[in-house]
C-alpha cells in the first residue's frame, strides 16, 4: 500500500522540477554570488588582492586615484575576499545569472575607484580611503572619522596620536 | 513548398546538446549532468536532450581549461559537429583560465581555438545559470538555422 501514499503526495505536491526558466529561480540569501565593492569603505590595504587564488582582483594606480577591478570570468566565488576585508568593502550577492553572449566577455568586470584627495593639514595628495580605526580606544565618533578620512596617512597618524583620550 | 517551413518550426524545437570535457576537474561537468539529467533542474522542457555522438550535436557544452594534450581531440570532435552548431563554455577555465590559468600545461582562454557563442562563468556555475546560458544558446541558434 506504500505506492498509494506516494501517489497521493505526489498529486498533492506536484512535480519537484524548478520552476526556473519558465519561473523565478529559487535563490539561498547566502548564496556565494557575483562580487560587489563599495569603494567609500575601502581601506586600500589591498588584502583581497593577496588572497584571491584566481587572481581576479586586479588594484591599479592611475592619475585619478586607485581603481578595483574585479573580473566575473575569473572570480570563482571562494569569498576569500570577503572573509579578509576588514571594512567589508566587498562582499559577495546571491546574483547568480552571470552568463552572457561571448561579445560581452571584457564588461563582466566589478569596477571601483578611490579617488585622490589634498591632505587638509600638509597638501599632499593621497587616497581617499576609509582610515584604519577599527582597533582605537576610545572608538572614534563620526566627526572624528571624517576628520581623519580627510588627512593623509602620516597626517592620520598624527592625528591618532594627539588625540585627547579621556582617562 | 509549404512543408519546409514547416519542418523547420519542428526542428527548432529540440536542440540536442553535446558535452566536451576539455580538461575539466569535473566540478561543471557533475553541475551539466544535474542541469539534464534530474528531474529538479529537467532541461528537457526546453527541447534538449543529451547526445551521445557529436555528429547529432547542435548545441555544444564545452568545460575545462582546454589543456594541452587534449586540444587535438577536443578540436577533431568540434569539426564532427554539424553547422549550425552553437558553443557554450560552461565554468570560468574555458572563458579565462580560471585559477588555472597562465599554466604552462593550459590553453586557456577557449575562444582563441573554438567560436565561443555564450559564456556560463561560475566554479561552477548553478544548475539555473547553466539552463540560462541554455536558454541564451537557444536563442541564438534559431537565428542561425
Amino acid at each position: 500500500m506504500n505506492f498509494l501514499t506516494i501517489f497521493a503526495r505526489n498529486l498533492k505536491q506536484g512535480p519537484q522540477t524548478e520552476a526556473f526558466p519558465l519561473g523565478p529561480a529559487f535563490t539561498p540569501d547566502r548564496l556565494r554570488g557575483r562580487i560587489e565593492f563599495k569603494a567609500e569603505s575601502c581601506e586600500g590595504c589591498r588584502i583581497c588582492e593577496r588572497v584571491c587564488p584566481a587572481n581576479a582582483i586586479r588594484f591599479a594606480k592611475t592619475p585619478d586615484g586607485m581603481t578595483f577591478d574585479c573580473w566575473h570570468n575569473t572570480c570563482v566565488f571562494c569569498g576569500n575576499c570577503e572573509f579578509y576585508c576588514p571594512t567589508d568593502a566587498i562582499h559577495q550577492t546571491n546574483d547568480w545569472d552571470l552568463s552572457h553572449v561571448n561579445a560581452d566577455k571584457f564588461d563582466m568586470v566589478e569596477h571601483g575607484l578611490i579617488p585622490n584627495q589634498t591632505c587638509v593639514d600638509c597638501g599632499a595628495t593621497a587616497l581617499n580611503t576609509a582610515p584604519m580605526v577599527k582597533n582605537a580606544k576610545p572608538p572614534l565618533s563620526t566627526e572624528e572619522v571624517a576628520e581623519v578620512r580627510a588627512r593623509c596617512p602620516k597626517c592620520r597618524a598624527k592625528y591618532l596620536k594627539n588625540r585627547k583620550v579621556p582617562a | 513548398m509549404g512543408l519546409i517551413p514547416n519542418f523547420k518550426n519542428i526542428a527548432t524545437r529540440s536542440p540536442w546538446i553535446y558535452r566536451i570535457n576539455a580538461g575539466s576537474c569535473n566540478g561543471c561537468d557533475v553541475e551539466m549532468a544535474t542541469t539534464a539529467l534530474i528531474p529538479r533542474y529537467d532541461i528537457e522542457r526546453l527541447g534538449c536532450q543529451y547526445c551521445g555522438s557529436p555528429k547529432h550535436a547542435d548545441i555544444v557544452l564545452i568545460s575545462g581549461p582546454l589543456t594541452v594534450r587534449v586540444k587535438d581531440a577536443v578540436l577533431r570532435m568540434y569539426e564532427e559537429i554539424p553547422d549550425p552548431k552553437v558553443t557554450v563554455a560552461v565554468g570560468v577555465c574555458p572563458i579565462s583560465g580560471g585559477i588555472f590559468r597562465e599554466s604552462y600545461a593550459v590553453l586557456a582562454p577557449i575562444d582563441q581555438y573554438i567560436p565561443i557563442d555564450v559564456n556560463v562563468p561560475g566554479c561552477p556555475p548553478r544548475p539555473q545559470a547553466i539552463i540560462a546560458g541554455v536558454a541564451k544558446a537557444i536563442a541564438i541558434w534559431r537565428e542561425r538555422l
